[in-house]
């Protein structure tokens, strides 16, 4: 019994003996005192969605710690999120915005000039659109400063936003089956699905390529009815376009339906002359054949003003972004190109359009059953702006902008556009009308390298246009694609891990060391234009409308913090114009910056 | 061959009459399986290299295992041959606490029990109060190898120092003062303190408070007190000890680590040690937000404590109070609680708080609610169905007869009498419910995401299973651990209630 107990009396003293030595307390290191001002804490609603959820954690952890009460309120959905930001239950929210064109002023318009369409928070400054609309009239060179100017106003004296990083874009291909450099990644464009080619090329025509995609539900497959993640890819690859962007975001004709494009002086006439080898395609009892009918300028001039006119469908989702396009019209006199001058050049539209053709513009023609490149007869299409804005180029890159034909569109969608009524009417590219089943009817007719054959719940087949650019660099390379529903991203990448998917967009950051160890997958990533801010609730119910308060927050945020738990694999930002155009602008915590602003926002409350 | 198996049968019970070989048996099993656990983990696949510091450990663990092996197979030969054992190996007893040391509580609670020919009940259960406070000092004293400790530090590791050794004091004081039941006045003062200890959540130390006090007032009556003698069958079924050890050591772990864990630890973010693997710094690594995984599971059990013991209370107030009115008035009554109640246990309960807490948001108040009113049907059947049986007993016919209202019997007659029951699915439940306040945690659907909780914990780890699979590995066995905990304590008290098994 002694023994018992002397023994437990030497084990607690040995314990509370090696526990006493040389340790510190938290206050002996951190100097004790956490807050410096004495009031008392500002409460903070932090809205978020649950993909934001990393996001919504570090800034409640920088704000705690700068002494602000933050509460998190995380919605698990996009719908239930815009739910609560139109109820106003936020005092700041974090968002994220992709600036799918590639040009600077998609980047601000419609979110922060006043009543623009993503600007529902509040915002009013004079200055910002004042500096918006200055910036879109001008060329690349001379909008830098004007952007710079913007981002200040917008961040650095209102605060208006708080931006955090800016993101990678990455994907990973299955290099055991796939050319790795005929998977192009590009800033903001849609992989073109026609330059990508097996290994081994023979199985072009007989093996589908397969692809995955998380939203199974698709908008629609007209390309006006939609700008969302669910048809932005397939809707690319449907349907061709006046111009594309390359990888870096120039304005490109390679791979459009144009051969060139040329600037009129004065920055309010856009010309361009098309080509003549694409057809449109259609579908003829499960398989994809050529129409025999050439994508020509009058499905052009039809595409473009239904792009722009708001009541040229029901639900149209995309004629704010053509809403600079004033006049669309076929081009006959030849006269007219060779005395007009391109902008900031001495040669003419005609010298624009020309070069590189190996035949020159003999005539120029309305009829497309007239079109003949090869023996100098064109087709020319002018597009004339509303004020001097070059960024229209962008806009006629990206998905909705793509050419549809006019006598199909004319043919299905007979309805009345006033009248419409979704249970009665079905309109062109509705999902419905090629999902399997009773109500298949596929009426599609695309201008694209590819055209949707069928969907169902766990797939959409696609097939290659037979009369796209046939025997060019831009015919289609594999006949058959396929694109699975997968709804869940660590389903995706396992999926993709096993082989079951050829190629998938969009790695996890955290997953890029498993894909990166797998030698038979190649992660590829560039930066990208998305950028992820938070911004405030300035409708009024909050305090933060106080300039003081939310320059406070500014400045307590860092986000070197955000990219360490990043694993460095996100940017610096300033605005969402900042992965377009290097204004130089650069954001770095401050704290006696921070608690300065707070006690200005305590001083103005007394 | 008969005689094979009658020969088995009779050692076989032999064996089963000393408690010290079973015992002696789990401490080298456990020593075994932890050397092989660690063998596995010191080889890093990857870099095909083996961590010296675990696989010295592990060969620790190897080495304490070869030895309370033989001590478990000379036991056994004594036990076989004299039907004793004798004082020569109770000595070992001694090293057998010692090699304790390395973390394995099976050997000190081994050897405790080695070292005692007559265990009484409050020895038993003064050592595993000593064991639960020096295991919480051993658990905080890794806070040392931090940059800093909490402020409370030292002043949480002195009281549990001065209470390990007032504990010690106890347990020589009831090994001498208390014989059979007789209890020297003297020790009545004592208590008090030992009362006190459910402030920590140390309940053994309250039990034998408990016991003393008990024993004092009844010294002259001529039975046995019901509960000691209920806990006595407890205490004598090892697993459900060490599941009662888990469960009182995590709950006094839970109070006690608000002074000796610093709680900023595990809610800020460290951008400066983000994923870092385990080490004396970080015993558990830490996690994507640079966060001590082992403070965060230290933090995390309370709120599964809490969660977990308040949605088994309420349900029982309620299923129980249902229960018992459906159980004793029958017919109409009967059947218009218990179809309701069908109507609700037809709804899948994790189906059912999912909606509860989409509808109302997620926060602790609502997951108890959500987790609470699933459970209520379950409780109200155990309860009807003793209820009904109790209703028919004489004692409730002799007390009607004396005129006692309904309300009388049923709360002072039949629910105290119909306790035992519904006590077991209880502990049964909590296990449960800590499960599902994991489950819906791991979804999104349970308490805020930077709060610690062992379903939180769980879910980031859960994204890096390849990569850092400790992130998952340690809340997940926190989360096992406490459910068998309590899965084995529900069972023993199952045991030692059943009157059959007096």
């Amino acid at each position: 019994m002694k023994k018992i107990l002397s023994l437990l009396i030497i084990a607690v003293l040995l314990l509370g003996i090696m526990t006493g030595c040389n340790v510190q307390t938290k206050d002996q290191v951190t100097g004790g005192n956490t807050s410096e001002t004495s009031n008392e804490p500002v409460d903070l609603n932090l809205l978020a969605m649950s993909s934001m959820e990393k996001d919504a954690n570090i800034l409640r952890d920088q704000l705690s710690k700068a002494g602000f009460n933050v509460k998190l309120n995380i919605q698990p959905d996009y719908s239930s999120y815009v739910g609560q930001k139109d109820a106003g239950n936020y005092d700041m929210a974090i968002t994220s915005w992709n600036t799918v064109t590639g040009n600077p002023d998609y980047a601000v318009r419609s979110l922060f000039i006043s009543n623009g369409d993503y600007n529902d928070y509040g915002l009013v400054n004079e200055e910002i659109d004042r500096l918006i609309n200055e910036a879109a009239t001008q060329t690349s060179d001379q909008y830098v400063a004007t952007y710079k100017t913007f981002e200040e106003v917008l961040v650095k004296e209102n605060a208006y936003i708080i931006p955090l990083y800016s993101n990678y874009k990455s994907q990973a291909v299955n290099n055991t089956i796939l050319k790795v450099d005929s998977v192009r990644l590009s800033k903001s464009r849609s992989l073109p699905w026609e330059n990508v080619d097996f290994i081994d090329e023979s199985k072009g025509n007989s093996e589908p390529l397969i692809f995955s995609q998380t939203m199974p539900s698709l908008t629609s497959l007209d390309p006006i009815k939609g700008n969302d993640g669910s048809i932005n890819i397939i809707n690319t690859n449907m349907y061709v376009r006046l111009v594309n962007l390359t990888d870096n975001d120039e304005v490109t004709s390679v791979g459009s339906l144009s051969h060139n494009h040329a600037i009129g002086e004065g920055n309010t006439e856009y010309y361009f002359i098309l080509r003549d080898d694409i057809n449109f395609a259609k579908v003829d009892n499960k398989k994809a054949v050529d129409s025999g009918e050439l994508v020509a300028a009058e499905d052009v001039v039809f595409s473009m003003d239904r792009a722009r006119n708001k009541d040229s469908v029901p639900d149209h989702r995309t004629f704010t972004l053509h809403s600079s396009m004033e006049k669309i019209e076929i081009v006959t006199d030849l006269k007219e190109l060779e005395s007009k001058k391109q902008s900031g050049n001495a040669s003419s539209i005609k010298d624009g359009l020309e070069a590189g053709l190996s035949t020159t513009i003999k005539e120029l023609v309305a009829d497309k059953a007239q079109v003949s490149n090869k023996d100098g007869k064109y087709q020319v299409v002018k597009i004339t702006t509303n004020k001097p804005f070059p960024q229209v180029l962008n806009y006629l890159a990206h998905q909705s902008a793509g050419i549809v034909s006019k006598k199909q569109i004319e043919a299905v969608n007979t309805y009345n556009v006033a009248t419409f009524d979704r249970n009665k009417d079905v309109a062109y590219g509705d999902q419905m009308t090629i999902t399997e089943g009773a109500t298949y009817d596929n009426t599609l007719m695309t201008s694209g390298p590819y055209i949707a054959i069928y969907k169902n719940d766990y797939e959409i087949a696609f097939q290659k246009n037979p009369g796209y650019m046939i025997s060019t660099s831009h015919e289609p390379k594999v006949s058959n694609i396929v694109v699975k529903f997968i709804k869940d991203a660590d389903s995706s990448l396992s999926a993709f891990r096993s082989g079951e998917i050829h190629f998938l967009y969009g790695i996890p950051e955290d997953k890029f060391e498993i894909v990166e160890n797998d030698s038979k997958l190649t992660l590829q990533k560039r930066p990208n234009n998305a950028v992820v801010y938070a911004f405030f609730n300035m409708k009024g119910g909050s305090e933060f409308s106080d300039v003081n308060l939310r320059k406070a927050i500014l400045y307590n945020v860092s986000q070197e913090e955000f990219i360490a738990v990043y694993n460095n694999l996100k940017i610096n930002a300033y605005s969402t114009v900042t992965p377009l155009v290097d204004t130089g602008n650069i954001h770095l915590k401050d704290h006696s910056k921070a608690n300065e602003f707070l006690n200005m926002y305590w001083e103005s409350k007394e | 061959m008969e005689n094979k198996h009658y020969y088995k049968r009779i050692n076989g019970r032999k064996l089963n009459r000393f408690q010290e070989h079973s015992i002696v048996s789990y401490s080298w099993g456990v020593s075994f399986i932890l050397s092989i656990a660690m063998l596995i983990f010191s080889y890093d696949i990857v870099t095909r290299q083996i961590e010296s510091f675990i696989a010295s450990l592990a060969f620790v663990f190897l080495g304490t295992g070869i030895i309370q092996f033989l001590i478990s197979l000379r036991v056994k030969n004594e036990i076989l041959k004299f039907n004793e054992i004798k004082g020569s190996t109770r000595k070992l007893g001694y090293l057998l606490l010692i090699m304790g040391a390395t973390g394995n509580i099976f050997s000190i609670i081994a050897g405790f029990t080695l070292i005692r020919k007559d265990r009484t009940i409050e020895y038993t259960i003064s050592i595993y109060s000593i064991m639960t406070t020096i295991a919480i000092m051993v658990i905080s004293s890794l806070n040392i190898f931090k940059e800093y400790v909490a402020n409370n530090f030292f002043i949480g590791i002195i009281i549990l120092g001065l209470l390990s050794l007032y504990y010690i004091f106890m347990m020589y004081m009831v090994t001498k003062h208390i014989n059979g039941k007789r209890v020297d006045k003297k020790l009545i003062p004592l208590t008090v303190p030992l009362l006190g200890s459910i402030l920590i959540g140390n309940f053994f130390a309250f039990v034998l408070g408990l016991i003393i006090i008990s024993k004092y007032r009844h010294k002259d009556d001529e039975i046995s007190i019901e509960w000691i003698s209920v806990l006595r069958r407890l205490f004598r079924n090892y697993m459900s000890v060490i599941g009662m050890f888990f469960v009182v050591l995590l709950i006094s772990l839970s109070i006690c680590s608000n002074m000796t864990f610093d709680y900023s630890l595990a809610i800020d973010n460290n951008y400066s040690s983000l994923l870092q693997t385990p080490s004396l710094e970080y015993p558990f690594g830490t996690d994507n937000y640079g966060r001590c995984v082992f403070t965060r599971i230290v933090f995390g059990a309370r709120i599964s404590l809490v969660v977990g013991i308040i949605a088994t209370m309420v349900p029982i107030v309620i299923g129980g109070i249902l229960g018992a009115l459906a159980g004793y008035y029958g017919k109409r009554t009967d059947n218009t609680i218990m179809r309701i109640l069908d109507i609700l246990y037809a709804v899948p309960g994790i189906l059912l708080a999912i909606a509860i807490i989409a509808a109302f948001g997620a926060s602790t108040m609502n997951l108890i609610l959500a987790l609470s009113i699933g459970a209520v049907p379950m409780y109200a059947r155990t309860v009807r169905a003793t209820v009904m049986s109790i209703a028919n007993q004489e004692f409730v016919e002799a007390a009607r007869a004396c005129g006692a209202r309904n309300f009388t019997i049923i709360f002072k007659h039949i629910i105290p009498n119909s306790l035992a029951p519904v006590i077991v699915r209880a502990t049964l439940g909590i296990g449960g419910v800590v499960l599902s306040t994991s489950s819906l945690s791991y979804l999104g659907l349970g308490v805020e995401p930077h709060i610690p909780e062992w379903g939180n914990i769980l879910k980031i780890g859960s994204g890096y299973l390849e990569t850092k699979p400790y992130l998952a590995i340690f809340p997940g066995l926190a989360i096992i651990l406490i459910v068998l905990a309590f899965n084995y304590f529900g069972d023993g008290l199952r045991d030692a209630l059943d009157p059959k098994l007096k």
